[in-house]
């Protein structure tokens, strides 16, 4: 069983669809047919650049093409992460960095080189997407994790001072509140583990059954990146908030109430 | 206060402090060259318009805020050299709203860092109750279900646990309805009294300062412009006469 090719005429027939949606929102008044165009086209371009993109680099097969793409991606990712957060945070950049790239190495190091054993280790098919799907959930949860600790600061702020004022360490003090960011961050990913397959058919597996994978070995694939996902949630907001957090205390444990 | 010899618990020399400039904003002063002397066992009271620095210089003294090096001496050390754990044991800090952890009463007065020791036993977290004036029937109460005056009450007595030499009062009645701001103030002088305590108060309510009595200091914009002591609830300045009578008017 091999893929059947998609044509450009094809993809036209795809666009069908977009007026659908268009058309929607013209009936409905809903404003969005400038929005709808903008992004239909740039899902075109931007997935063809990708494309092309990831031609070139699968057809070089050189590690060293396949270690930039995946410095590029995380840098997007955590480019996505800082802006996610509701309000600016001094260092959110070097944050996000070390909690992505982090949580992205290791979780990757193990999957890669222990779990499948992909040699060489670069090899683009697997490393590439991968890396996606570890980055893609690092970085929602060290988002999620991120807004959630600085806006419970806000809320919960005397709560922070009051537990200072009895003589608790900074770290002490914030703890509930890392607790907290950490709660939700991973409970996305524990409510996938409880549904996936059930409520929807994952993307990964919908697509290597697509390209013709057996079901019974895709689920095995799919298990597998649950739980490298899960893995690199933890990973990586448990990094991103203790820094975050680390960012809002000084060495004298006082709140740092001017960033708040 | 600002007088000679005696034995002073907190000084404070030439303090002036601003919040850093950000992006955009310029650094924002907050304390002004604000100098004084708090004798141990005295009162102080800090008043002013909202946003001269008053609980700004308060948390200095327990180390809440940083001062510059050399302004803020606690018991003759500068509190810069002091571990600011060990600093809020010995100034206790009750403020504004009264904080109640997830628990009882009883979770609430046992709350503290693992390395503090103290007494911690049910007999004397009752005994604590009682010189605020509750009693052992609060213990197992859920804490969040207790009055706003109550809740304060215990934030006091959790504080008096650490068996303090100062106690730091950020505006603690003002979020009280009236009945319970006395009894509130009734609390606090009663301690000044019983405890000997320390006990430096910023608030904006004239019966707290008449029953505190000992110094009353003026503070706009990060500056003092005013101190005096109060002599049988007596307040000698025009200004802070004013100010007193015009807090009490919409009070």
């Amino acid at each position: 069983m091999s893929v059947l090719d998609l044509s450009a005429w094809q993809l036209a027939l795809a666009s069908l669809l977009v007026v659908v949606v268009i058309a929607v929102s013209v009936m409905q008044r809903l404003g969005l047919e400038r929005d709808l165009v903008i992004g239909a086209v740039r899902t075109i371009v931007q997935l063809y650049l990708v494309g092309l993109i990831l031609a070139a680099v699968f057809a070089a097969a050189t590690w060293y093409w396949v270690v930039l793409i995946l410095v590029v991606m995380t840098a997007v990712a955590t480019h996505a992460a800082v802006s996610r957060l509701g309000r600016p945070l001094p260092g959110a950049y070097w944050i996000a960095a070390a909690a992505l790239s982090v949580s992205t190495t290791a979780t990757l190091a193990w999957v890669i080189g222990v779990i499948v054993q992909v040699r060489p280790w670069w090899e683009p098919q697997y490393i590439i997407p991968i890396a996606g799907m570890i980055l893609g959930n690092s970085m929602t949860s060290a988002a999620l994790a991120g807004d959630r600790l600085q806006s419970d600061l806000r809320a919960r702020r005397d709560e922070v001072e009051a537990r200072l004022a009895l003589g608790f360490s900074g770290r002490e003090a914030l703890q509930p509140l890392v607790r907290g960011a950490l709660r939700a961050a991973m409970i996305p990913t524990v409510n996938v583990m409880m549904t996936v397959g059930v409520v929807q058919l994952p993307g990964m597996m919908t697509g290597q059954i697509l390209a013709g994978s057996s079901p019974l070995l895709a689920i095995r694939y799919q298990i597998v990146v649950v739980f490298m996902q899960a893995a690199a949630t933890a990973i990586g907001s448990l990094i991103f908030v203790r820094l975050a957090a680390g960012r809002y205390l000084t060495a004298a444990h006082q709140l740092r109430r001017y960033l708040l | 206060m600002s007088t000679a010899a005696g034995d002073p618990i907190f000084q404070v020399e030439h303090l002036s402090l601003a919040y850093p400039a950000r992006r955009g904003q310029p650094a924002a002063p907050i304390l002004d060259d604000v100098s004084l002397s708090v004798e141990r066992g005295s009162a102080l009271t800090l008043v002013g318009p909202s946003g001269s620095g008053k609980s700004t210089l308060l948390r200095c003294l327990n180390r809440l805020e940083e001062p510059p090096p050399g302004t803020v001496r606690f018991d003759g050390r500068d509190v810069t050299t002091l571990d600011p754990r060990d600093v809020r044991q010995r100034a206790a800090l009750v403020m504004q709203t009264a904080v109640m952890f997830d628990g009882t009463v009883h979770d609430n007065l046992r709350l503290r860092p693992a390395n503090v020791a103290g007494d911690f036993s049910d007999a004397h977290l009752t005994e604590t109750l009682e010189e605020v004036g509750l009693d052992a029937t609060f213990l197992p109460r859920d804490a969040s279900t207790l009055s706003g005056g109550e809740k304060q009450r215990v934030t006091i007595a959790r504080a008096l646990l650490r068996d303090p030499q100062a106690l730091l009062l950020d505006e603690p009645t003002s979020a009280l309805d009236p009945p319970n701001v006395s009894l509130v103030v009734e609390t606090i002088s009663r301690l000044r009294q019983t405890r000997r305590l320390t006990i430096v108060a910023v608030t904006h309510q004239p019966e707290l300062v008449h029953r505190l009595g000992g110094w009353l200091l003026y503070l706009v914009k990060g500056r003092i412009e005013a101190r005096e002591a109060i002599e049988g609830g007596a307040v000698s300045d025009a200004r802070l006469r004013a100010f007193l009578a015009g807090e009490r008017s919409h009070a």
